[in-house]
Formats: structure tokens, sequence, C-alpha cells
């Protein structure tokens, strides 16, 4: 669920912008914690599980594009550096077969890599405290899917004057209305005045919506890293401590 | 995604002017489909937008089965209409805006071969992220063969059962889990593969 499968030019460009720009800054600053000579052996597993999430956001669980997202997982399993690399690429596929917009992919990269660096994070932090799997596993599931679907409501709160001006503009412009800097001050003098657009009525949809999969792709987690555990141990790293 | 081995197949194999057409002038057009989504903010421009699309679409005789990709993010477009308060006019937009988007992407991915569009990528963005697309690209092929065995395993163990959640869930897991192993053992393989055939952090391409 926080995947933000926004298409183009829903968005203001402002947004979309920056989270291109944090995207790469951020991009730039974790890939210099990946060591050089660990790359080209670390690149294949990355491609592997990059295409895990891809397989798997394209996996309904159940029929209304319930997905899991496999980004914990895949960031437990890569580290909180390549994690971030693999949602990039994720994001560029699922972009490439219109799942998403081209435009959004820096925010959903920046949404995406919360879930798995702080999966990451926490799991690390859970195991370190609880030592045992399954709860350590569920908690760091549940509450990075919880951060990260706060972060797409926050960001599609963010474009709340966008829609409202997208609303309006039918019977106020032409064929084409291209802004950049103006867009923020126009937005807020229109956002007083409209009431069409309904952010609760999007949170209350989305939230309990998403309970249901933080909860569920949680579960799924605690049975795949059991099932790793039991085939791959050495997967986990569980013994010593790699960023 | 099963669709994906039907779209190579189209990109590779597909006769129409479109396909014959160079990879850089179909990105151009790519950026300005994207440009005139983000820009035309009306329902008339848009739908005139997408009639050429889909003109393009069946003049380039590009496979039935891949339609259904251009529809499927309308899924996901269902959720701003609540954000609208049903507005008839913002939902044609977002489903005008949509379509639109997938319909321009998939004509690009369904006409060029994909090693040619990351090839053209390798030239703006750094390598170490066009190897990663690359090799993701790749690997979604390893793994639908793996998930194809998989599935076929999954629904001898029953599926998913509304009537049995906990068994279902736990079989889900599995196929993950399974399919998670067997993917991370074919990379370590491809891989090796790859040294013994040169492979320095940069994927090279026919002509390079």
């Amino acid at each position: 669920m926080s995947h933000i499968h926004l298409p183009d030019g829903i968005l203001p460009v402002w947004l979309w912008i920056s989270g291109y720009v944090a995207a790469i800054l951020v991009g730039t600053i974790l890939l210099r914690f990946v060591k050089k000579e660990d790359l080209p052996r670390r690149l294949p597993l990355l491609g592997m599980m990059s295409a895990a999430m891809v397989l798997g956001a394209s996996v309904e669980i159940i029929p209304i594009a319930y997905h899991v997202n496999l980004t914990v997982i895949s960031g437990i399993l890569l580290g909180p550096s390549l994690i971030f690399l693999a949602t990039f690429v994720v994001n560029v596929i699922l972009a490439l077969f219109g799942h998403g917009g081209i435009t959004v992919i820096g925010l959903n990269t920046l949404i995406l890599s919360i879930e798995g660096i702080l999966g990451y994070l926490l799991f690390r932090l859970f195991w370190k405290g609880l030592k045992r799997l399954a709860p350590a596993v569920f908690l760091a599931t549940f509450l990075s899917l919880l951060a990260s679907t706060l972060s797409m409501i926050g960001v599609v709160g963010l474009g709340t004057s966008h829609y409202e001006e997208l609303i309006h503009q039918e019977h106020d412009r032409g064929i084409i209305g291209f802004e950049f800097g103006k867009e923020k001050e126009e937005h807020q003098e229109k956002g007083t005045a409209a009431k069409e657009v309904n952010l609760e009525r999007f949170i209350a949809i989305v939230l309990p919506l998403g309970f249901i999969g933080w909860v569920l792709e949680g579960i799924i987690t605690v049975l795949m890293i059991r099932y790793i555990r039991r085939l791959r141990p050495d997967l986990l790293r569980l013994e010593k401590e790699v960023l | 995604m099963i669709q994906l081995s039907y779209l190579d197949y189209s990109a590779v194999e597909g006769k129409s002017r479109l396909h014959r057409l160079s990879p850089k002038s179909k990105m151009v057009g790519m950026l300005l489909v994207l440009f005139a989504i983000v820009t035309v903010k009306s329902v008339l421009g848009l739908f005139l937008l997408y009639l050429v699309l889909l003109a393009l679409f069946f003049i380039s005789r590009i496979p039935m089965k891949i339609f259904s990709l251009t529809l499927y993010p309308l899924v996901f477009a269902f959720l701003f209409i609540f954000i609208s308060g049903f507005q008839i006019l913002f939902i044609l937009l977002i489903f005008l805006k949509v379509l639109c988007g997938s319909t321009g992407i998939v004509l690009l991915l369904a006409t060029t071969p994909y090693p040619s569009i990351f090839r053209l990528l390798g030239k703006f963005l750094p390598s170490l992220f066009v190897t990663a697309l690359f090799l993701t690209y790749r690997s979604v092929f390893i793994l639908l063969n793996v998930l194809e065995e998989t599935q076929h395993a999954l629904h001898l163990r029953g599926g998913f059962q509304w009537r049995h959640p906990w068994r279902s869930v736990t079989n889900i897991a599995n196929a993950f889990g399974h399919l998670i192993i067997k993917g991370i053992e074919s990379s370590e393989k491809m891989y090796e593969s790859m040294v013994l055939r040169g492979f320095k952090n940069k994927i090279h391409y026919r002509g390079e």
C-alpha cells in the first residue's frame, strides 16, 4: 500500500522534481557506504531481489491490487545502501509497465526505501533486543510499512492544492496550462475556497486497507525469513553486522 | 507480468514503421508524451492524445494480449475518486492521464528491444545504475520461470483458499521464500558466468 500509484501529471511539478533531487542526494550518500570490492559480487543479488520485488508487486494476493512489496525482506538481505539502489531500479521497471508514473519515480524511491532501510535497521534492533526471529521480523515489517504509508499520505497531502486546481481548471483554462514557479502561491489562494478535495476520506480508506496489508505482509515476511533461515542462514548475516 | 515475454517478442519480432524507427526518436517521442501529460490540463486535449496513442498501438500491430497492460494502472487511479469527492471531470482527467502514460510507455517497450533502451539510458545515467537495471530485467525472466513452477506447486498444495487463511498464507510465504532462494542461487551462478566472460561492473553492448 505504500507505493504511490500515481499517474504522471497529478502531483505538482515542484514536488516530483524535489523527489528526484532528494532521491539522487540520498542515493549518492548511501552508495558511499558500499565497499567497492563488494559491489560487483552483490550486483547480481541486487538484480535478483529487485526482480523479486517487481514480481511481488505484480502478483495480486487479494483481487483489489493487494500485493506484497518484499521491500523489508530485500532490505534485510541487501543492507540499507543497496536496498536504495534496488528500490530505484524497481520503480523504474514498474513505471515502464505503467505501475506508477515516470515523474514520481524519485518520490516512490524515497518512500519504498524508507520501508527497506527502516526494515533493516528495526530488524537488527529488535533482533538484538528480543533475540527471537518472528517478533523481530514482524515488528520491523509492520512499523516500516506504517512509516512508509504515512510518508505516502504526506506526499499525497502536499499536492492537495494542486488537485483543487485541477478540479477548477476545466472552466478557467484552455488545453495547455503549464506552471512552475507561481504554482504554490496561486494554489494557496484557491485552496481556502475549494472544499472538493477530501484528504480525510483518502486517509480513511488507505489506513484501514493498509493495516490489513501491513499485518499480511508482516506474517508473510516472518514465514519467508524462517524459510530462508532454514535453508540459507548465511544470507541473513545474523552473527555479524554489515552495512 | 506474464505479458513481459510478449512485450519482448513484439519488440524484437515486430516489423512496423514504429518498430523500425530509431530508439532515440522513440524515447524523444515518449518524453514529449510525458511532457503533454504533465502540462495538458483539459479532458479534450488528453482524449486526443490518447486517441493518437491508441492509433499508433493498433497500426504497429502489437499483440492484443499486451493491451491489458495499459489498463492495469486504472486500478490505482480509483483511489483518487475518493480524494476528488466524485468530481466527474477530475476523475476523467486522472483516468486519461493514466491511460496516456501507460499506453505511451507500453508502446515504447513493445516496439523497442530493452537492450536498446538500456544502452540509450547508459549515455545519461551512471553505469552502476544501468547495470543494475539490466540485471534486474534479466532476473525477472529467470524468476518468471521459477514462479511458473512454484505456482503449480502452490496450486497442488491448495493455493489461496479463504476457508483456510493460515494455510494459504503459509503456502504463499513458502512459495515466495522458494522463489527468493532459487533466485539467489541463480544470481550466484549468473555472477560466476559473467565473471568468466570478463564482467567488470559494466555491461557492454554489441557494437560498443
